[in-house]
């Protein structure tokens, strides 16, 4: 008992914690405790209604079951946290295979070479370097490998903080098109009344037009400086 | 001199040392933001708001020359491409949307698409700092009724 409160003391004094008798507990604390004390009892869960979106087994939710033969270990219909940190689980693989390459891409100099071949024909089209186009051709297959292209960059200072946020808009929005277009989007082909492309290539154009919406802005705002990473 | 060249010429070793960073990107940044995403959505789900909503937004589908059940569908693809493509071929399948109308909505259901999904994805794992996301969420839906407006015209 006694080393117990000697260590909240402790961690009182480095100000890591909140716990301790100093600090003035506000009308607000009680009112989150009350909140806390409502979301993990469970009271909330059997409403049925709107209320149980304020229950802690509520937003855990359930993973998903495999009944069909095509299921993966994330299984059919899960919700919720479950289903999303089994939906992270599926992802791993990718990232994990994507920046082992792209490590070793950047070792043998490829990032460096595009960026100095292809930065005349981003500058104007995008206001980013030339390893914007190896971010851009990468994200329209995998965002996450586009996204770990950009913070690899960043890091190794190829881009300013400016670039990376383009980067990160173009990169954003309908992002991994080109599975998710041709992946979910075949459901719809039959009721089109265009080529299949022309949806494509206005969500391409899209991609550009947003990116250069937050080029423009932040020209406009920031006059020229780099805006500021914090 | 000698460690440096072994360096040089170790692709297996440069694979791994990449393949870790991944392994501690998907870990501390990527599934932490995935889980609270899917919260988020769940959270959405089970209160129910997303038939108010749409019942605020209709009128706006007008301008873009679409039914307002249509909002259902960008509703949907927002918080998941697949549901939205989903939603969008129940309602032509039911004849609430006709080809015209499904023609203007799918670059919409993409340019919109997964926000939150892919906001843990793409903004998380690029670090790009929170306090610009609100603009990336923003930009993405300016960037959905760009594409209504010009599917609009050659639909």
């Amino acid at each position: 008992m006694d080393e117990n409160k000697k260590s909240l003391e402790g961690t009182n004094q480095e100000k890591k914690s909140s716990l301790g008798t100093a600090q003035k507990v506000g009308i607000g604390g009680f009112i989150a405790l009350i909140f806390a004390v409502i979301f993990f009892s469970g009271l909330l869960s059997d409403m049925g209604n709107w209320a149980s979106a304020f229950d802690y087994s509520t937003l855990t939710g359930n993973f998903g079951t495999m009944t069909s033969e095509t299921a993966t270990f994330r299984g059919n219909g899960g919700n919720g946290a479950m289903d999303g940190f089994l939906f992270s689980i599926t992802l791993m693989p990718a990232v994990i295979l994507a920046l082992g390459i792209i490590n070793i891409l950047d070792k043998l100099g490829a990032l460096r070479a595009a960026q100095q071949l292809l930065t005349p024909l981003m500058r104007p089209l995008m206001g980013v370097p030339g390893v914007g186009a190896f971010i851009c051709v990468t994200g329209l297959q995998s965002s996450d490998a586009g996204a770990m292209i950009i913070k690899e960059a960043r890091e190794t200072g190829m881009l300013t903080e400016k670039e990376r946020f383009i980067l990160a808009m173009w990169l954003f929005s309908a992002s991994g098109i080109m599975v998710n277009y041709f992946g979910s989007g075949a459901a719809l082909f039959d009721a089109l009344t265009v080529p299949i492309i022309v949806p494509l290539l206005v969500i391409i154009a899209g991609k550009f037009i947003g990116a250069n919406i937050v080029r423009i802005v932040l020209n406009i705002k920031c006059k020229g400086r780099d805006i500021s990473g914090e | 001199m000698e460690s440096k060249a072994e360096q040089k010429t170790n692709v297996l070793d440069w694979f791994i040392e990449g393949a870790r960073k991944g392994w501690d990107i998907s870990i501390k940044n990527m599934m932490p933001n995935i889980v609270m995403a899917f919260t988020i959505v769940q959270f959405i789900n089970v209160l129910g708001i997303m038939d108010i909503i749409g019942t605020i937004f209709s009128p706006i589908m007008g301008i873009f020359g679409l039914p307002g059940e249509a909002i259902t569908v960008l509703l949907s693809s927002w918080l998941a491409m697949g549901s939205g493509a989903g939603v969008a071929a129940s309602l032509y399948a039911g004849g609430v949307l006709t080809m015209r109308h499904v023609t203007i909505l799918m670059p919409a259901i993409y340019l919109m698409g997964a926000q939150l999904n892919y906001m843990s994805r793409c903004l998380g794992i690029s670090n790009l700092p929170k306090k610009y996301w609100k603009w990336c969420l923003l930009v993405c839906i300016l960037n959905a009724m760009i594409a209504m407006w010009i599917m609009n015209l050659i639909a």
